[in-house]
């Protein structure tokens, strides 16, 4: 085997280069100062100048289909595009830290170099075609990860927090390690790509690769959290600091679903009847549970930690779609789509989140929203924006998500599939008008901590704007995405 | 352009109403502009051409092309007078909660703008994605409205009004995806049309629930129906009612209700013939039940406000039933009896807050004797009851009437039973009535240190229009009738292979092109 990386190789991975350099500097400067922090506004203006170019470069660069170190890396349309949303998430997550008393101050310079290697490998992972390097991208933005929820300020959940997800994400990388060994030892190859074509006819007669693709996939099952491997995912979320939450919730979601959708995409659904059914049924039920589970919830945080459950039911349903079209495009790109506006509502409402913090130890309840709308009608007016998106109420770009993406399911004539999706919201919809009730219709002085403009304020006024604009041109969109895929 | 405008302005409206800065004016302010949007929809007949079953005044451009969703909107004389009843009815919406709505009047009038547009938009929208957009947007500002500025149950009863219309809708979208998936089979291209659909042969096999139009037809007609509502499906009705302030009773009664039985006529009839006739005694039976089950259930009430809301199941009652008689009469009732509906019950919503504002009571067995206390206010409460109950000379007279002579045509049995509730509704009218105005002086009526006003001018000038409407309608049905005849007539007569053709402005009555596939 000869390695010979070539300039384009370097070009197609300067990306990454540039976040890696990137996230260099402010740790870089703290050691030069003798080890004091520089501004945290420093810090951050850093980090999000490397993240701008790295998302410029990805758009410069990449999208062509071309591959890079051996077949080990793609760059096409979902590589783009999942790069870009999830790139764009960790940047308006690393805002939040920049002001929530959780993270920001004491070793923020850190903390960014943390989250800017998480982000290398987020982009690794989405454009990982060898299994093996699905697995590096994965572990390098686990542990990035791992250190910066155990890095919080707040000294007891977030502890237990960072230990659970660790011990609970190591399980799961075992479980997609274990089946990466049993595909390389029946096709004798670890790439994707090599094995694209016969994927199909392998999983019905070989059982070594059926269980091998199978133990893959429940592995990125865990890590979407798919019920029922889901049970860290309140635990965590809820633990975790805020904008933590929101860097996982959204970006890593975001380039975990970017490698499920390529390790679906060998067509081993079509292969394999009961694969395809028990992926179905988990989809249905992680809808079920993420809904009712939720309709409980008193944390807030907790709530939408429960609701990002029901919608990873959803996107499978996407992926499904994805993976047994012979346009797979179509639902690929629904996903896609679907996790863009995701990704959007779901910062903006821990964004909101973040702001009623007042102090590190402090835990948001539903109920202590009581009186928001009096005291910031624009602020209460964006987390209703978020949360009428999340439930899928039109015009807003979630519905606009549900549509696409069920839509391409009963194209795929998973009609059954479309309807538990539709049935579900319904159920969604009462959970996520509770803070509206609050809000609105209770009378309290619930009021945001810390200045009345930040950053973070920005950063859910633009989401916001974003959603209901959005959903005016999500045609076009779509339809930009759905090109860039073939 | 002028449905664009129609639809959009009130949204316009909004916004200029949530940055005016004076906070005093408000209420000014959006009485203004809700009178310039009723003139503006006056401006329809101008181009309105009554002798054409066609769709008018069009606009339609490509939204979302993936998908063959169109901006596509268009009037005929069905949508006509359901797009002034909603732009008629909102000043005096306004005007009505001048006094009643004293918190937050800011956001109060936003939601009612956002509502108008949602409101119009549903009736005027026919691309099934974009209706159901507008559909779905409804249900927010009321959601706000009944939440918000409600009374003491608000809460319970605005969730329970969201959940309950949206788990009837979204089936109603997964049947539209259904749908465009066969407008791609049929004619190789996606469409979200309603024209397009029109044109669809869905295959219908009678005698079972598993038959593609079937399934289709429930999907919408349970959407629908929640909305009307129909007997069984009520439940949110009462509460979202009662607990309303006095404006969003008048708009859930109004015009809300009527975006159900209009999604009937639109959508479900017109859409899957064949389902909609084999199943037309399911509807006919539970409109029926729904007529008496409404008006005996209304006869025990002892909040006021609760009997009003009763009195609506009972008469969407009728207008299901004139609907699913399947002839002239029977349609031209229903239609009628939506217009009808939307007058007499937002009168007597808007009645009752006058009185609540008053004794912040609504419990009938505290009043009594209040003729001789507010003889105004008896003549114009007892002028809107003579129009519920259908006496002859009012608008309800006509609507019941052409309903139930549609009904003896098509199924008398379930005339035999209906014309029951025609009785029943005045006893439990005239009995409130009595009790509430005759008699002893109830604990409220009498009480010195509260002595009660009579109306003032502004609310004698909400009541007006209403009573003028109630007899014009009552003594001249053929002004409003003529311009929905034509499109009536055609829905009867062409139902099996209802096909709208779009009216060019500009030129003369066209032909209706008849069906030919």
């Amino acid at each position: 085997m000869n390695i010979n990386i070539g300039l384009s190789d370097i070009l197609l991975i300067s990306p990454m280069i540039a976040l890696f350099l990137a996230s260099l500097i402010p740790i870089t400067a703290k050691v030069l100062r003798g080890n004091r922090e520089q501004h945290p506004l420093v810090t951050l203006s850093q980090a999000l100048i490397g993240i701008v170019v790295a998302i410029g470069l990805l758009i410069v660069f990449g999208g062509a289909g071309k591959t890079a170190f051996n077949n080990g890396l793609i760059f096409d349309g979902v590589t783009q595009w999942m790069g870009v949303i999830a790139l764009a998430a960790a940047g308006s997550a690393m805002i939040m830290m920049y002001e929530n008393p959780a993270t920001t101050g004491r070793q923020f310079s850190e903390l960014i170099f943390l989250a800017m290697s998480s982000a290398v490998g987020m982009l690794i992972l989405v454009s990982a075609v060898d299994l093996l390097m699905v697995f590096i991208g994965l572990e390098m933005m686990s542990l990035a990860l791992y250190l910066m929820i155990a890095m919080s300020h707040e000294e007891r959940l977030s502890k237990e927090s960072a230990l659970k997800y660790f011990i609970l994400g190591s399980f799961a990388s075992a479980i997609f390690l274990y089946g990466v060994a049993f595909i390389f030892g029946s096709t004798g190859g670890t790439n994707i790509l090599a094995f694209m074509d016969k994927a199909a006819d392998l999983v019905q007669t070989s059982r070594l690769f059926l269980f091998g693709i199978t133990f893959v996939i429940l592995g990125f099952c865990f890590k979407v959290s798919i019920a029922p491997f889901h049970a860290w995912t309140p635990d965590v979320y809820q633990g975790a600091p805020t904008p933590h939450t929101a860097f996982m919730a959204t970006a890593v979601k975001t380039v975990s679903f970017a490698a499920f959708l390529r390790v679906i995409a060998t067509k081993s659904l079509v292969g394999s009847d009961q694969l395809f059914d028990i992926l179905q049924w988990l989809a249905v039920i992680t809808m079920i549970v993420g809904n009712t589970a939720a309709i409980i919830q008193n944390n807030f945080k907790r709530m939408i930690a429960y609701s990002s459950v029901a919608h990873s039911g959803y996107i499978l349903v996407g992926v499904i779609t994805a993976g047994v079209s012979d346009n797979g495009a179509f639902g690929a790109s629904g996903v896609i789509f679907y996790l863009l506006s995701y990704a959007l509502m779901t910062l903006g409402a821990f964004a909101i989140a973040s702001m009623l913090e007042k102090s590190e130890n402090h835990i948001v309840n539903i109920d202590d929203l009581a009186g928001f709308a009096k005291q910031r009608p624009m602020l209460a007016l964006c987390l209703t924006v978020f949360l009428l998106s999340l439930a899928g109420i039109p015009p807003t770009l979630g519905f606009f998500g549900k549509f696409y993406l069920f839509n391409a399911a009963i194209g795929e004539g998973l009609l059954w599939l479309a309807i538990w999706g539709v049935v579900n919201s319904v159920i969604g919809v009462y959970y996520y008008l509770r803070p509206i009730v609050v809000m609105y219709m209770k009378e309290g002085n619930a009021e945001v901590a810390g200045h009345s403009l930040n950053a973070t304020t920005v950063t859910a006024v633009v989401m916001a704007l974003a959603i209901v604009l959005m959903g005016f041109v999500s045609g076009p969109i779509f339809t930009a995405v759905e090109k860039s895929l073939f | 352009m002028i449905l664009s405008s129609i639809v959009f302005l009130p949204l316009l409206f909004a916004l200029i109403v949530a940055v005016w800065p004076k906070s005093n004016t408000i209420r000014h302010l959006a009485l203004g502009l809700s009178v310039i949007e009723f003139l503006l929809s006056l401006a329809l007949f101008q181009q309105f051409d009554p002798n054409s079953a066609g769709l008018q005044m069009v606009e339609k451009f490509m939204w979302i092309e993936r998908f063959g969703i169109q901006y596509f909107m268009g009037i005929d004389g069905i949508s006509l007078w359901l797009v002034l009843l909603t732009t008629f009815l909102t000043p005096i919406i306004i005007l009505a909660s001048w006094a009643s709505i004293s918190e937050r009047v800011k956001g109060f009038h936003v939601a009612l703008f956002v509502l108008q547009t949602a409101m119009l938009g549903t009736f005027l929208a026919m691309d099934a994605v974009f209706f159901y957009v507008f559909w779905e947007l409804s249900l927010v500002p009321m959601y706000f409205m009944v939440g918000i500025w409600g009374g003491s149950r608000r809460i319970y009863a605005t969730v329970k009004f969201f959940i309950y219309t949206m788990a009837g809708s979204v089936l109603m979208l997964v049947a539209i995806i259904y749908m465009m998936y066969l407008t791609q089979e049929a004619t190789g291209q996606m469409s979200a049309s309603l024209l397009d659909f029109y044109k669809l042969q869905i295959p219908f096999v009678g005698g079972t629930f598993f038959s593609l139009q079937t399934l289709l037809f429930f999907a919408f007609a349970l959407a629908f129906a929640i909305k009307v509502p129909v007997f069984p499906l009520h439940t949110w009705l009462p509460d979202a009612h009662v607990e309303a302030p006095t404006p969003g009773s008048v708009i859930l009664a109004g015009v809300m209700l009527k975006m159900g039985t209009y999604g009937f006529m639109r959508w479900v009839i017109p859409l899957f013939p064949e389902a909609s006739e084999y199943w037309a005694w399911l509807f006919m039976l539970i409109g029926t039940v729904g007529i008496i089950y409404g008006a005996l259930v209304a006869m025990v009430q002892p909040d006021v406000k609760k009997l009003v809301a009763y009195s609506s199941v009972s008469h969407m009652g009728y207008i299901l039933l004139g609907l699913f008689a399947f002839n002239a009469y029977g349609m031209a009732g229903g239609l009628y009896q939506m217009l009808n509906h939307g007058i007499s019950t937002g009168a007597l919503f808007i009645l009752i807050g006058m009185i609540y504002e008053r004794t912040h009571s609504r419990e009938i067995s505290k009043y009594g004797g209040l003729a001789g206390v507010l003889p105004i206010f008896t003549i114009f409460f007892f002028i809107i009851t003579l129009s519920s109950i259908a006496v002859p000379l009012t608008n309800g007279f006509v609507g019941e009437f052409l309903i139930l002579l549609g009904t003896f045509k098509a199924e008398p049995v379930f005339a035999y039973f209906a014309i029951s509730g025609v009785v029943l509704g005045a006893v439990y009218m005239l009995w409130m009535f009595k009790r509430v105005f005759f008699g002893e002086q109830g604990e409220l009526v009498k009480d010195e240190h509260h002595p009660l006003h009579d109306l003032n001018a502004r609310e004698i000038a909400v009541l007006v229009p209403m009573v003028i409407m109630v007899f014009w309608m009552g003594l001249f049905p053929n002004h409003f009738l003529n311009y929905s005849k034509a499109s009536i007539d055609y829905l009867v007569n062409n139902r099996s292979n209802y096909n709208l053709t779009i009216v060019e402005p500009g030129a003369t009555t066209v032909q209706q092109a008849q069906g030919d596939n």
